[in-house]
């Protein structure tokens, strides 16, 4: 059974543009082996949210821990512990699908990093891919890598924006069992989603971010 | 015009009709009937147009353009004379650096020109030959890549997919592409010429030669383009390739006297005119070739090329040149496709480091231009020029070891993938930093002979030829890590009034990104005072840059952590009960 300690917590996060405010006093925790998923409308702010919690943009007023310590995104420590799947991914133009791959899981220090590359190109269905230059990759493909980085490097806090984005229905569903299963080993979970069957397969608890539509 | 609304309305009544024949269909049918889903017959489409109503008339594309141009100019707010009167203080200064280019063009050539040391007279013959070649490889890749003939996106959607004589249209693109190469090749040829000291005649030959011959081969370029044909003019580039780097052999051979070789100024000039009839012949069949071909030229391929000149316009405009040699790079990345993977080494920082040595096996191209440039302080101490040798020499190095930093540009540029990897910025940024430094290190070692004087008069003692070596390459080193790691100009950021308007902070220190380093530790060398002080700003200039440069956004941001830490651990202290202490006085 996973352990039930807070891996983040965010306590009256307040986000502003000039003078727009997008989020307004904002709290949550999201404990070990749980999934807490930001909804609400496009433009409501939730990927401010994410991108205040991996440190890529600085809170208005707030504040934002992870394993009790403020976030700091160039800590070293916080880079080991947060994996991170939002739209500031950027890739080496030169190195090829399985190289990004190999070159994380060796950074990390993982002494296996050649079987586990290998698992997770099978997962997200790069395997045909897997020699090509990210610039040759579709939007689509180039998701599924920036997925695959997540898994294959340890992780406590796993932070994705839209990850169902570009999947197709198996895809969603595999998503879906794969982090439900890293969610079994303490993984906690925080993202930005709008596909209810994910969120449905997560058990995830839903903060709801700015009015209804409509 | 009225005839196609004709056909809407028609297409329009057809539609009315089937519907209202369906509602009158309803009410002869049962309740159950009508809740079933009502199946309405797909509208049918009548076409009562004649297929040669769309070949009715004939465009005239120079009308078309003059009227494109028409609309564009109607568009605009100001004419270019208030534009240039906006930019003033721009223009004024622009005035200034070139005045005070001109000047040190003039002061180098008199330096050059009283040098008669057999290197000197060599290498002011051989040296606007290394431009020639060095010109038509720049010209010829660049007209490859570009096209040279180009079309943007919306002329290539609106503009060439209608039924037009395509060549009308390109033409004027086709002349301008060779006028550019034309002019872009003279001022090189002439400022060679100028800078190895040599007179009025030769440097007239060389321009009009550079020129021409640049010229020539864009044609030569734009006639391959229109039969699709590419291997001819990588031909071309990597010959002229290496023709410049024999030329820069040849200069570094003679002044270290390995040969000896004699060229006659009478010899030079002629040969500059030979090339220079040679360019005007290449020019015309070229030209021919290429106008009568223009029309075959496919659509994307127009379009490619206006689409990366776009792109790199708008990095232009940003004053931004690393992220135009990204544009160019990710392009050239595209046309790979693929490469054959190879699995990392090391674990940790180390991979970082191994997937540089992997890196510059598969793409070995920069560590020849790397070597190329170790030429360059023997062709600048054999034109008698050796204050300037560490400037000039860490200038070139800064182009060649840029290649060789791609993590540490794809990790500062977006701070995404650097959030993967479990280090902080400035072991990053010292992993990233290894494999250009050992090669940074061996091109010192190379050209520590150069500062020795090997060839030249005078001779510099081997422990300060040593010294200045490495310092040249520290600056191109520090200058390189500058250039690719460099922040881009905030837009984000309170923008900055100017006489153009407003203006982000920094934009104007993009143009001398990196410079600014090599100009910082260079140029106690050139005012003739103790290296050793190039020694300590090149190792605080270092530092700095390791650990991400100066940014204030940054460290403001660190320096709020570390406050908010702070107060953390208040909190967390104050919540503790207080351990009393006792002290009892002894009796």
């Amino acid at each position: 059974m996973a352990s039930r300690s807070p891996v983040l917590v965010v306590k009256d996060l307040n986000k502003s543009y000039g003078d727009h405010t997008v989020i307004q006093s904002l709290s949550f925790t999201v404990h070990a082996g749980e999934a807490v998923a930001l909804t609400g409308r496009n433009g409501a702010g939730k990927s401010t949210v994410l991108r205040c919690v991996v440190g890529a943009d600085r809170p208005t007023s707030g504040t934002v821990e992870v394993l009790g310590k403020p976030v700091s995104e160039t800590s070293a420590e916080f880079r080991r512990s947060v994996a991170t799947v939002i739209d500031d991914m950027d890739f080496f133009p030169d190195l090829s699908v399985v190289e990004h791959l190999d070159l994380l899981a060796r950074a990390h220090g993982l002494t296996d990093a050649d079987a586990l590359v290998d698992e997770v190109l099978e997962e997200v269905q790069l395997v045909p891919q897997s020699g090509q230059l990210p610039g040759t990759l579709s939007t689509g493909q180039r998701r599924r890598l920036g997925l695959a980085t997540a898994f294959v490097r340890p992780r406590k806090l796993l932070v994705l924006d839209e990850p169902e984005a570009r999947l197709d229905v198996e895809g969603i569903a595999w998503l879906g069992k794969r982090l439900g299963e890293e969610m079994t080993h303490g993984l906690a979970i925080l993202m930005a989603s709008h596909e209810p069957s994910l969120l449905e397969a997560l058990g995830a608890r839903t903060v709801a971010l700015g009015g209804s539509r409509g | 015009m009225s005839r196609g609304r004709n056909r809407n309305r028609k297409f329009k009544n057809q539609n009315r009709r089937q519907n209202q024949d369906g509602q009158k269909g309803q009410p002869g049918q049962s309740q159950a009937k009508a809740a079933e889903p009502v199946k309405v017959p797909d509208p049918e489409l009548i076409i009562d147009h004649e297929p040669e109503e769309f070949w009715a008339g004939e465009v005239d594309e120079k009308q078309l353009l003059l009227l494109m141009g028409d609309w564009r100019k109607g568009r605009t707010t100001r004419n270019i004379w208030q534009a240039l009167g906006d930019a003033y203080v721009m223009l004024f200064s622009l005035a200034v650096i070139l005045a005070m280019l001109i000047s040190l063009i003039v002061q180098a050539q008199g330096q050059a020109s009283t040098c008669s040391a057999t290197g000197c007279r060599t290498a002011r013959e051989l040296l606007p030959w290394a431009a020639l070649a060095g010109v038509l490889a720049f010209a010829v890749a660049a007209a490859r890549i570009f096209g040279p003939v180009l079309a943007s996106a919306a002329e290539g959607f609106w503009l060439l997919d209608s039924p037009i004589n395509r060549s009308r249209v390109l033409v004027k693109r086709l002349w301008t592409a060779v006028a550019v190469a034309f002019v872009g090749g003279a001022a090189i040829g002439a400022l060679i010429s100028a800078l190895t000291g040599s007179g009025g005649a030769a440097i007239i030959a060389w321009t009009l030669a550079t020129g021409l011959a640049s010229s020539g081969v864009v044609a030569f370029a734009a006639a391959q383009q229109g039969v699709e044909r590419v291997w001819t003019v990588k031909l071309v580039g990597g010959i002229a390739g290496l023709a410049g780097l024999a030329a820069l052999l040849a200069v570094v051979g003679s002044a270290t006297g390995w040969f000896q070789l004699e060229i006659t100024t009478s010899v030079a000039i002629s040969s500059a005119w030979t090339v220079a009839i040679a360019g005007i012949l290449l020019l015309v069949i070229s030209g021919i070739l290429a106008r009568m071909r223009l029309n075959r030229i496919r659509r994307a391929r127009l379009m490619s090329g206006g689409s990366l000149a776009s792109g790199m316009q708008g990095a232009a405009f940003a004053l931004d040149f690393a992220l135009m040699r990204d544009i160019l790079q990710e392009r050239d990345a595209v046309e790979r496709g693929q490469v054959r993977p190879t699995r990392g080494r090391g674990l940790g920082l180390q991979t970082l480091v191994w997937r540089d040595v992997q890196r510059l096996l598969r793409f070995p191209k920069p560590l020849l231009t790397l070597a190329v440039t170790a030429v360059v302080p023997y062709a600048v101490e054999a034109l008698g020029m050796g204050r300037f040798s560490s400037t000039i020499s860490a200038l070139v190095l800064v182009a060649a070891l840029v290649p060789f930093f791609t993590t540490l540009r794809v990790l500062s540029r977006t701070k995404g993938l650097m959030r993967c990897l479990p280090f902080t910025t400035s072991q990053v940024r010292t992993a990233a930093s290894v494999v250009p430094g050992v090669l940074a290190g061996i091109w010192a070692i190379a050209v520590v002979p150069a500062f020795h004087g090997v060839g030249s008069g005078s001779h510099t003692p081997w422990v300060q030829a040593v010294m200045l070596a490495f310092v040249t390459a520290a600056a191109g080193y520090i200058g390189a890590i500058r250039w690719v790691s460099a922040k881009s100009a905030d837009y984000s950021a309170p923008m900055v009034a100017t006489q153009m308007g407003a203006m982000p902070p920094g934009l104007m220190f993009n143009l001398v990104r990196g410079l600014d380093m090599v100009a910082l530790i260079t140029i106690w060398i050139v005012l003739g005072l103790s290296p050793w002080i190039s020694v300590v700003l090149a190792v605080i200039a270092f530092a700095v840059l390791r650990m991400g440069g100066i940014n204030q956004e940054e460290m403001q941001q660190m320096q709020k952590d570390a406050q908010a830490q702070l107060k953390a651990e208040r909190e967390g202290g104050a919540r503790k009960p207080a351990e009393r202490k006792v002290v009892t006085r002894k009796k």
